[in-house]
Parts: structure tokens; sequence; C-alpha cells
């Protein structure tokens, strides 16, 4: 028996029934069921039982995330220092990206985590992993500015109002990590939302340096003027197909690389966590919509109509909305054809979104959201039409 | 030859297969048999401890059809009968004794089964005891003697792991067969479905022209609900009955020689067995002289029947009356390894594509590991995409939670042949198998009631 093995067997009594923490056993199951799978032998048929556990999938989805922390800690450190004038080298920007993003994510963490305890601790069941996934997804959706005090208040609605009080992972109907962060844009639209708080500025500094713009391509998109040419307009403003593709811009802390959120999505389709008819479904709807747009655009509508499609994928957060939050399998429909109507709509909403309500510069959030809501109609319709389809047996 | 494939379905990569080699073991000492798992039966005791019985002397009957009696495997004394929670019968002990005398049943010439009226065979089978032999779908149990099948359906061959050969078990045997099907067929106006598997050449070669259906997928496609779901064209045919090929042998045996048959042919396999082969023995069988000292480790779950439909054994139980298989595998009490959540797991079999062992084509050590904490539905869609039957798990356990029966039934509760292929790929480790079996047979003896 290994020390580590020891130091969980040592602590259990205390856990257990009749031990002083008994009622904080779900926190101890939680953290030993990282390092060891739990003792528990099937009690009826089947008497074998598969490898996985929800534990190993949601790990997984973690992991596939683990790029966008790198990349966007140091994306925050090298945007804060372009616009703080400092030094924009690569471990001072990793230093500073860090400050922000690591606070971030404590503060999300250990909020989250204690709702989830509370809540396991009143209903006597163990933690549910979905948490672990909230909790990595909504700092990464969040602009590095953010008051630390909202981030909890987030992170706090997502999970109780989003999730617990229907009953935890598995029984909600919106995705946790969206309808903390869509809470935020609502309650605070001040702190999440101009093109001055996507940089964090350090230095003491309260204004950013006279070249530094912070515009995002996406605001860039929505205000401009000069008629058809958007795609001059980006690219003046900076923003060429590499550099929206790469997201080394100002923008929210890990959803600007639309690179890492393709090969993140490729990781999970590869392993079968998330549903290829979900995320293609996205990117089409996404494309076609784009594309329709293109074709009425007029030389004196507005510019952002006949903006390239491709574009619209690589700016902002839509692929990596598409990647990770349209994935969620207990948001999402469940039904084979609903999943492509699903994901489709969240394509098509994105971009209505973007391009008629300047209000909202991205939309993928709320596009998902939006559809969210309407995943359990699309499931009952397409379980109307399979059910009809057996022959009865009864 | 008609033949079905499925694309659903899903065939567990575990290692210890039985080889197909045949030992006949010596006679046991004692021989049992278990009414607690005969599937539905309320069974009355026609026998107490310390009487005499022969082969075939009947020791309980069906509250629910007197006329339905299981029979003797043995003959000597009874010696114990044990009870279980709430007086449930499990065992009843027959201490053989050396010569074991036979009750003498009518035998029928294999010339007189076209001319002997269908009531009469009827009768014939059901006063040897073997009547529940057969089974009518959907619900498993035996059917009532005074209906007509729309179809017997004989299964030989199964693709749960560690199930015995056809080939094996048929070996020398093909005459006493070919009298089952002819019985069988005059039990259902010929509509006998002889299934094989479309890839075992030994059986096809062995049985040629008999066979009329093969199937080709992964388990259950060999399943006689499965095949009936493919096929069928009306409701009517859900009403089918069917008969393992070995218990074909069975009934054959009881009427062409008038003597209660007592060979069973069962593959002892799984990891912890040491020799893993097929065994002639006799119903009843205690698992020990099975395995005697044929195993491994001490922790060890003894499954009788199939490591997803079976149910645990120990090594001082006996063989039920419809098991064929014993198989072996560790019992898997102990934690995971040292953060094996994050270890690639190249030798963990899984359905999913999470582990490396995705790129594995070795067959897999397992254990009966839960490997994980309950977790409620995360809607990865697994069961159903395994459901050989199309059913929606998923959906209709909800509706059988929340009391839906109507909706349940619509979702096609019945059609379930329990293959536990749910339960097996659930990441949340939800008893969907059982929760799905329980609302059938809920459903059935409400309706009989």
């Amino acid at each position: 028996m290994n020390i580590i093995e020891k130091f969980f067997e040592s602590g259990r009594k205390h856990f257990v029934e009749g031990g002083r923490f008994a009622k904080l056993y779900p926190l101890y199951e939680s953290i030993e069921s990282v390092f060891f799978a739990p003792a528990r032998a099937t009690r009826t048929a089947p008497n074998v039982r598969d490898n996985l556990d929800v534990k190993r999938f949601m790990m997984l989805v973690i992991v596939a995330l683990l790029p966008h922390y790198a990349f966007g800690i140091y994306n925050v450190g090298y945007q804060s220092h372009l616009a703080s004038g400092l030094s924009t080298g690569f471990f001072p920007a990793i230093f500073t990206g860090l400050k922000v993003v690591l606070l971030l994510v404590v503060v999300t963490y250990t909020v989250g985590f204690f709702w989830e305890l509370l809540f396991a601790v009143v209903r006597k069941h163990e933690i549910s992993e979905g948490l672990f996934v909230s909790c990595a997804l909504f700092p990464l959706t969040l602009p590095p500015t953010i008051p630390l005090w909202q981030a909890a208040l987030g992170i706090s609605f997502g999970i109780v109002i989003g999730k617990e009080i229907f009953g935890g992972t598995g029984r909600n109907f919106l995705n946790p990590a969206l309808t903390g962060r869509a809470f935020l844009y609502f309650a605070y639209p001040a702190q999440l939302s101009g093109d001055a708080v996507w940089t964090h500025l350090c230095g003491g500094r309260t204004a950013a340096v006279d070249a530094f713009t912070g515009a995002t391509p996406l605001s860039v998109a929505t205000v401009t003027e000069r008629l058809a040419d958007i795609q001059g307009v980006l690219t003046d403003a900076g923003y060429s197909a590499a550099k929206l593709m790469l997201g080394d811009y100002p923008g929210s802390i890990g959803g600007t690389s639309t690179l890492l959120a393709l090969v993140g999505a490729a990781f999970l389709l590869i392993l079968g966590i998330a549903s290829y008819r979900i995320i293609f479904g996205c990117i089409l709807g996404l494309l076609a919509t784009a594309f329709f747009l293109n074709l009425v655009a007029t030389d004196n509508s507005m510019p952002y109509l006949s903006l390239n499609p491709f574009y619209h994928l690589m700016m902002g957060g839509a692929m990596f909305g598409f990647a990770y939050m349209a994935t969620d399998p207990v948001s999402a429909a469940h039904m084979p054809v609903a999943k492509w109507i699903f994901g489709f709509s969240i394509g098509v909403l994105t971009v209505l979104i973007r391009v008629f309500n300047p209000a909202y510069p991205e939309g993928v959030g709320l596009a998902i959201i939006f559809m969210n809501l309407f995943a359990p109609l699309l499931d009952q319709i397409e379980l109307k039409f399979r059910l009809k389809k057996r022959v009865p047996n009864v | 030859m008609k033949s079905i494939r499925i694309k659903s379905g899903f065939n567990i990569k575990v290692s210890g297969q039985p080889a197909p080699e045949v030992q006949s073991l010596q006679k046991p000492t004692r021989l049992a048999l278990l009414p607690e798992r005969i599937p539905f039966v309320k069974p009355r005791l026609k026998v107490k401890a310390g009487d005499t019985v022969q082969v075939g002397s009947p020791l309980i009957e069906d509250k629910r059809n007197s006329e339905i009696q299981f029979l003797s495997p043995g003959g000597g004394k009874v010696v114990d009968v044990i009870f279980g929670p709430r007086r449930v019968i499990r065992e009843i002990v027959i201490q053989l004794d050396d010569e074991e005398k036979q009750v003498e049943f009518e035998s029928l010439p294999e010339i007189d089964i076209k001319k002997i009226d269908r009531d009469q065979l009827i009768r014939l089978i059901v006063n040897g005891g073997l009547w529940p032999l057969i089974r009518e779908l959907p619900f498993r149990d035996y059917p009532s003697p005074d209906t007509v099948p729309p179809a017997i359906y004989v299964s030989l061959g199964n693709l749960e792991p560690f199930q015995p050969l056809p080939e094996v078990y048929l070996a020398g045997s093909t005459e006493l067969f070919e009298y089952g099907l002819k019985v069988l067929g005059k039990l259902s106006a010929d509509r006998v479905q002889v299934c094989a598997s479309r890839t075992n050449t030994a059986i096809q070669r062995q049985l040629n022209g008999i066979i009329t259906l093969t199937y080709s997928g992964n388990y259950p496609v060999h399943d006689p609900g499965v095949l009936v779901y493919h096929m069928k064209t009306s409701t009517e045919e859900n009403r089918s009955w069917y008969v393992d090929g070995q218990n074909v042998l069975l009934l054959a045996h009881l009427l062409k020689n008038g003597t209660y048959p007592t060979r069973r042919t069962v593959a002892l396999a799984g990891s912890c067995a040491r020799v893993k082969k097929h065994f002639h023995t006799r119903l009843g069988a205690p698992l020990a002289h099975i395995t005697d000292d044929r195993i491994d480790d001490s922790d060890i779950r003894y499954i009788e029947g199939g490591l997803l439909t079976g149910y645990a054994g120990s090594a001082h139980t006996y063989l039920g009356l419809f098991e064929t298989a014993l198989s072996l595998i560790p019992e898997g009490h102990e934690k995971g390894e040292l953060l094996g959540l994050f270890r690639p797991g190249y030798r963990k079999p899984s359905y999913s594509r999470v582990f490396l062992s995705a790129l594995n084509r070795e067959n897999l050590e397992m254990t009966c590991s839960v490997h994980g904490g309950d977790r409620a539905c995360i809607a990865c869609g697994y069961c159903a995409q395994v459901c050989p039957v199309d059913i929606l798990p998923q959906f209709t356990y909800k509706a059988v939670l929340a009391g839906e029966v109507e909706e349940s039934l619509e979702h096609g509760l019945l059609d379930c042949v329990e293959c536990g292929l749910c339960s097996y790929v659930c990441p949340s480790k939800i008893e969907l198998f059982e929760t799905l079996k329980n609302a059938k047979a809920d459903f059935y003896k409400e309706k009989m009631a």
C-alpha cells in the first residue's frame, strides 16, 4: 500500500457513517476518486461493466480545454503589456497572464465547488463531475478585466440557477457556464461589453497607450461605415485571416483562438465525446447563413452583410462555443436528427445576432442558450416520428 | 436460407474463452434443483427433506398451473430444502444413490411423430417435466400448452462471452437433434427456424441443410427476440416461441427414450479458470464439482449463465436448470490503480473510444468492478447506439421510473431482449437493464393477474 492510499485510508474513518465529518463524505469521495477508482463490484446483472465513467468523460473535456488556458494566459499578458507599453517578451507576458487568469480560476472553482458540495451534502449524493467542466469553461468566456466578485456571482448563478435547482448535472436544461455568463452580461453590461474591457491594464495605468485601440474584430465589423469592403476594414484594423485564426487579439480569455478550438473539437470528435452532428451542424449553419447574407447584400447595404462566411467562423468565440458549449450532451438535443437541427440553428442564430443586433457583438453564447431551450422540443418531435415506425408489441 | 444482419449490439473483447474440447465428468454426489432461478414460476414443494426420489420424480409444481412440474435431475434422497429470504425456495438438494432408479415415461418412436395428435404430444412433454424448456416471447415465460405459436426459433450458439459452442454439444447427437426438430415442427405446424451464426462453418457443415436462418453482427444478434424484431411483419409474431439448441436435445431424449434426460454440456471459462473448456456433466450439478481444482484465485465470482445476463453463484451452489455456462472472473472489490483516471488505458476494454484500448485488438481481462460512481444520465446516447432492437433506453427508463406504462410500451419496452448491453455501456452506471427487465416482468405479472 503506497503513501497516498494510506493517506486516504486513514482519513476515511472520519467521513464514513459515524465519523466526525460524515456529512462531508461527498467531499472525501470526490477527491479520493480522482486518485483511485471506487472499490465497487456489481451487485446485479450485467456482471461486468464498461471502464468508462463520467469522471473520465468530463476529465477529457478539461484536457481539451488546457491548450486554451495556456494560450489564454499568454494572450492576456501579451495584450496587457502591449496596451500598457511594457515589454512584450514571453515570460513577462506569461507572468502577468498567470496573475489574472489563475486568480479567476481559483475563485471560480472555489465558489462553484462550494455550491456543488452544499447541494451534494443536502441531497446526499456524490459530487458530479459536470461541475469541473463548467468551472473550467466559465473563466474562458470572461473578459480579463472582470472583477473577481462578479466572476464569483456569475458562477454562483450558473451553478445554482442553471443547474442545481433542477437536480444537478444531467437534469439541467441550460448550459451552466453560459447561464452564468449570460447573467453577468445582462446584470453588469459595463464590465462585459465595450472595447475597453477586453484588455487588462497593468503597471498602474488607467488608459491604454495611444497606439493601442483594443477594439475586437467583432466590434470593428459592427461599427464600420466603409461599404462593400469589410475584409479590408478588418485588415486595416490589424485583423488578417491568420490573426483571427490564431486568436492573438483582445477578447475573452480563452475564446479567441479558432485554431485551438478546431484542434479541441477534433480531439473530442476522435474520442467520441462531442457529437459530430452538433459541431458540423453549427459550422454549416453559420457558413450557410453568412453566405446567404452575402447573396442579399448590395453595395449600399450594411457592410457586415458582405463579410466572408469563413471570417464569421474565425472571428470571436464562435468556434469555441461550437466545440465546447454547444456539445454539452445534457443541455443539447439528444436525438440524432434533432442534433443536426440544434447545431444548424445555433450557427444561424449566431450570425443573425452578430449582424443584426449591434448591442450583442458576439452572438454564439446567446444562440446556444436559446437553442438549449428548444432542444427538448426537437427531441420530442423526432421521438414521435421514430416511435410511429415501430411494429407495436403490446 | 434467410440471413439477418444487425449493425447495433456490441461484442465485448474479454479474455478467457472456452476451448472447443470436451471432457466427461464423474457422477457428482449431490444434485439440486434451483426453483429460485426459474423465471416467473411460483413453486409449491412436492417433497420434503428425507424423501426418496427417482430420476424424474416431481420436486415442485407451479402454483399458477399445477400441471407444470419440475422433476428431479437425480435419484436418491432429498437431504435438504434451502430457503432464502421471505421463504423463497433456493435449492432442493438430492444426495444421489448408486443405482439411481428412473421414472418410466411414455416413449415416442420417430415414425409416430407425424401421426401423433398435437395435444397428446404436448401431454407427453408436460408429463415429462420439460415443457418449461420452451419459452415464449416477449416475456420469456413458458407458453400456455394450449396456444399455437406463430413460429418456434431454435437458437444454436450464443454470442455472449463464454457460452458453450453448438458444435460441441451437438457432436454425435445430430440424429437426436433432428428428432427434436420434428417434435417442434409438430408443435408449430412446421414453422421452425433453426438459427446459427453465418460465420460458424463447423456447425453449418454438421447440420447441412437443417439450418434455416443465419445471422451475423454483434452480440446479441443470436437472440430469438432480436431475430424476431428484425424479421417480423405483424404483431402476432411477437408471441413466437424459442428453445435453446441444447434443450432441444433434452426434449428429444425424453420423448425418444422415455426417461428424464440428465446430461448437460457446460462451458467453464473466464480468466480465473485454469482449464477453459467444455464438460459433460449432470443437470443441477454442484458448481464446485465442475470447477474442482481448476481455479486460480480466491476472490472469484462464479457467474452462472453469461457475463452480462447471468447471476452470481458460489462454490456452494448448483447449476440452474437453464444455465449452460460457468464463468469465473475476479470480483473486482479492489480500488482502481493510482491515478487510473489519467492513464491511457491500453488494457481497459470499453465501448467508447476514450481509452487507448480502442486500438487494442486483443481480448482483455475484465473484473466485476463497476468502474465508477452513480451519476445522473448525461445523455451520451451510448445505450441507444448498442440497443439491438432500437429502444432508446435513456428515454424509456425515465418513462418507467415516472410510472408511465403506456409511454414505455410505446417506446418498445416489450421488444427488449434483456441483453444487458445498455447497463454495460452506461458511464453513469445507471441500472437500465434491471429497470427495463423489472418493468417488463411487472407488466406481465399484472397482465396475468
